[in-house]
């Protein structure tokens, strides 16, 4: 048994230790944001956070992970409450077929966590893991750069305090 | 837009339909009395649009979404003659019916840039009879003439007080539906030319887009397939204890294209299926190597033998009048499409009926490989279209749709499958190689006088019949099918010239004398459209050719084609438009331009690259490309479209590559297939030429000309004309 802390809920999976997280995030807790692109963790589809870290599931067994949080799109922002990257990929019509998505958000949001105001070279580095056959870079690009520190730190900040306020509701 | 949460919509439909919901439609095939694959309507048949009385608008889309943006195309059109805003609409990917036939092609699939060429005026006249039926009612609920009413974002207007149209629609639902009220004039548009954002951007953002590899039903095992590394070969013998005795593994099965392993979870069955050691049977394409095919080409193109096509004037004349003549061989490799989620599906057989979930290019080749299959009969197999994790061609051939109905048949369970990246690289289906080459002529004026252009290699015709005729023709016997794409390979290859094979190497230029030959080179490699299929390789060569002429004629590459395509007024005027570009730009010193132009798919492009050469690597720093595709519906679908087939054409001129060792595909996963990345990816910039004409497709167009404007460029930076793909200098 490995429990581990997925989107800020403790879960327990039985699943053998080294099946790779990816496939129990997505086959045994059934959520489907995280993609499958190549098993080898040479194309980012299924990159989540682990402790604020942007990793690559496919490759990481899930024994590596217990006790440790992990984050997937779904716990990054909703339709309804988007985080300030998914507004920016909104308003920049970033995705063409979508697939890659996931994945490159959060690796854009890993690398805004830890360098709010990256130059292109930054932007560029972090981004060399994620693949996407369709071409969207110009515009992945553009929308992280788009999502200024001072405009990161006020959602998130503001988040915070909804959630607060309707936990205390 | 959801389509695997299945139950809230039938709910919704249920209700609707109860409350006198409105489904309206226009027949795109001729009359059909079949009931429309709409779940709790079965009212009207050849459906588009439905309404709720609470005012929800559902368009059902026709047409799969793999990244080209048709939801957001065809949902600008229908939103413009209904007047609703597009970003309310409800789009739901149509079931199968004839209804939802491509206007162009026939079936129900969707490829060829076409859907906006296809669309443009007949979901326009669906949406325009709808909006007239709605105001019809109203005046009639309201006690007013009709001429006293407008309507706009989903609201009937009359006197100030705006009603929504949900009001109506029971009135409506016992109304006639006109069949050709009038379409807006283009002065009048509010959404077509403007819509911005694209519709699906949020649900691809957030993870709740799906996919055919999401679909989850109850009670659902995964099963992955192991396949000879060499396509046709069948198994011979395994054992097929060592993955039986794995943990959640309940069948180990042979079906048609080798061992499907079926286990509780994805990576138990994948690891089960890793223990098996099967002994495939011998076949001659395990003697060709990527070396052989391209000497073979070398020696058919050598030869005496070929069709001659798209003959014009007379050769012998076009070369006496030549003051000068240049020959070049141009070199493309196969490739594969590796589109980002590899080949899936989820299928449920239950009570003699089925349920698929897939993203397809072909949903009724999906319905009919089940029905073939399963032996159950087509109204009982539903279709539930996903999004596409990409297409490019690929997902038009189904090979994993049929060793699901396999699978399915034998286990009693619903069946998720999904292939490996490595089986995507190696079982797949691939864009021909091609080995062209171009002897032309030009006189002292700069005219070219004389096109004499060769290409050899394989045909896409009669292996797209082997794929599609079992799809499409269900009760058809596999024999007979056999006996028929047999006969059409010896058609191809001895009397007719399969245009996919060479459309893009005569078409642009005035050649007043020019002759195409083909010679086919079949090694029975499987194949299959590639994103601008021929134009993928033929731009190369004949973009390639023209900045050799003009530079054998000492002139500007632009000047150059300007004078020689004035029988093309339109990619004349994209030459013309690209070149004022060009010659306003002033690279960093360093950087070199190179320049092509294509016609594809009833698009024009120009495209200029900005390319330097450091240390033996070519860098593309910037692409400026022109495009003329009609009336743009949507501009920036246009633009993401051309970004996007940049990219996918500088991944293939700089990188892609599918080799054969003993018939087997060497490559296996994106370490030795690569994609271009973010930190390789230039900035783009998208011109679009508005020349008012009817819309042309833009999926495709992007790509051709990138591949030759960077080998133009890599010309002016070293001097080297590299005339094979991928790109690579000379050491």
């Amino acid at each position: 048994m490995i429990t581990f802390t997925l989107n800020g809920r403790e879960v327990t999976t039985d699943d053998d230790p080294s099946t790779p997280l990816l496939w129990v995030v997505r086959d045994t807790f059934k959520l489907k944001g995280s993609k499958f692109g190549c098993g080898a963790g040479l194309c980012g589809a299924c990159t989540m956070h682990l402790d604020g870290s942007a990793i690559r599931t496919c490759v990481t067994p899930v024994g590596a992970v217990a006790d440790k949080a992990v984050t997937t799109i779904e716990g990054l922002g909703t339709p309804e409450d988007l985080h300030p990257l998914q507004a920016a990929w909104h308003e920049h019509s970033v995705p063409q077929c979508g697939y890659c998505q996931s994945g490159q958000i959060m690796s854009a949001a890993a690398l805004l966590e830890n360098n709010p105001n990256p130059s292109e070279a930054d932007v560029d580095a972090a981004m060399a893991g994620n693949i996407c056959r369709c071409g969207c870079y110009p515009r992945i690009k553009k929308a992280i750069l788009s999502v200024s520190a001072d405009q990161l730190a006020y959602e998130v900040k503001a988040k915070a305090l909804n959630r607060a306020e309707e936990t205390n509701a | 837009m959801s389509t695997i949460n299945v139950s809230r919509r039938n709910f919704l439909r249920t209700s609707a339909v109860a409350g006198g919901g409105l489904v309206v439609g226009f027949s795109l095939s001729g009359c059909s009395s079949a009931p429309l694959p709409i779940e709790g309507s079965g009212y009207l048949p050849n459906a588009f649009l439905q309404i709720t009385p609470d005012n929800v608008v559902s368009f059902y889309c026709p047409r799969d979404e793999m990244g080209q943006g048709v939801t957001t195309g065809l949902g600008t059109l229908v939103a413009e003659e209904l007047d609703v805003d597009p970003h309310s609409l409800d789009i739901v990917f149509a079931g199968v019916h004839s209804d939802y036939n491509n206007p162009d092609m026939g079936v129900q699939a969707t490829g060829g840039s076409n859907s906006m060429k296809a669309h443009y005026l007949p979901l326009r006249q669906a949406a325009a009879n709808t909006r007239a039926v709605l105001v019809q009612a109203a005046a009639q609920d309201l006690g007013v003439a009709v001429d006293a009413i407008q309507t706009e974002d989903g609201h009937v207007v009359v006197n100030g007080e705006r009603h929504p149209y949900g009001k109506f629609v029971a009135t409506a639902a016992g109304l006639t539906v006109p069949e050709a009220a009038p379409l807006k004039a283009d002065a009048d548009f509010r959404y077509i030319g403007k819509t911005q954002p694209r519709l699906d951007a949020i649900a691809k953002s957030t993870g709740t887009a799906d996919f055919g590899v999401d679909a989850d039903v109850p009670g659902m095992v995964h099963a992955v397939v192991v396949r000879s590394p060499v396509a046709g070969a069948k198994l011979v013998s395994v054992d097929k204890a060592p993955a039986a005795r794995m943990p959640g593994v309940s069948h180990v099965l042979e079906i048609s294209s080798g061992l499907a392993v079926v286990a509780d979870k994805y990576w138990q069955a994948k690891t089960a299926a890793a223990q098996l050691k099967p002994v495939w049977e011998d076949v001659p394409l395990a003697r060709v190597d990527s070396a052989t095919v391209r000497a073979d080409y070398e020696a058919a193109l050598d030869g005496e033998d070929g069709a001659v096509e798209a003959e014009q004037g007379d050769l012998e004349t076009g070369f006496a009048a030549a003051d000068r003549v240049v020959e070049s061989d141009y070199w493309a490799p196969y490739l594969a499409h590796a589109p980002l989620e590899p080949m899936s599906a989820v299928l449920r057989l239950e009570n003699g009926e089925a349920d698929l979930w897939s993203g397809t290019q072909g949903p009724i080749g999906a319905q009919g490989l089940i029905e073939r299959v399963t032996g159950i009969s087509a109204d009982k197999i539903r279709i539930h279209s996903t999004y596409l994790g990409g297409g490019f061609g690929r997902r038009g051939t189904l090979t994993h749709i049929m060793e699901i109905a396999e699978i399915a048949s034998a286990v009693d369970k619903p069946i998720h499958l999904l292939w490996s990246r490595e089986d995507d690289m190696r079982h797949g289906v691939y864009r021909p190689a091609s080995l062209m080459r171009i002897k032309a002529g030009i006189n002292a004026d700069g005219e070219i006088t004389a096109w004499d252009a060769r290409r050899a290699g394989g045909n896409i015709t009669p292996e797209t019949l082997k794929n599609m005729v079992p799809a499409l023709l269900p009760n058809m016997p596999q024999g007979m099918i056999n006996w028929a794409v047999g006969l059409s390979h010896d058609l191809f290859s001895s009397w007719f010239v399969d245009h996919s094979s060479i459309e893009g190497l005569y078409e642009d230029y005035d050649l007043a004398n020019r002759a195409v030959t083909h010679v086919t080179v079949d090694h029975g490699f499987p194949l299959t459209f590639w994103r601008a299929v021929g134009h993928s390789y033929t731009a190369f060569a004949t973009e390639s050719m023209i900045d050799e002429l003009a530079a054998e004629a000492d002139e500007d590459p632009v000047a150059f084609r300007l004078r020689n395509t004035t029988g093309n007024p339109r990619l004349h005027n994209v030459i013309k438009v690209a070149g004022e570009h060009m010659a306003k730009m002033q690279p960093a010193p360093g950087r070199h331009l190179g320049f092509a132009a294509h016609n594809s798919f009833a698009t024009d492009v120009a495209e200029i690259a900005e390319v330097s050469v450091e240390g033996g690597n070519i860098r593309v720093h910037k692409v400026t490309c022109v495009v003329d595709c009609g009336i743009a519906v949507t501009p920036d679908v246009v633009r993401a479209q051309m970004e996007g087939g940049v990219m996918f054409g500088l991944t293939a001129a700089l990188k892609g590559q599918i080799q054969l060792e003993k018939g087997a595909v060497k490559e296996s996963n994106f370490h030795d297939y690569p994609i271009l990345r973010m930190d390789e990816a230039p900035e783009v910039e998208v011109i679009i030429v508005d020349s008012g004409t009817a819309p042309t497709g833009v999926g495709e167009p992007g790509l051709p000309p990138i591949a030759p404007a960077v080998a133009n460029a890599v010309y002016r930076a070293t001097g080297q004309r590299l005339r094979s793909l991928p790109l690579q200098l000379e050491a």
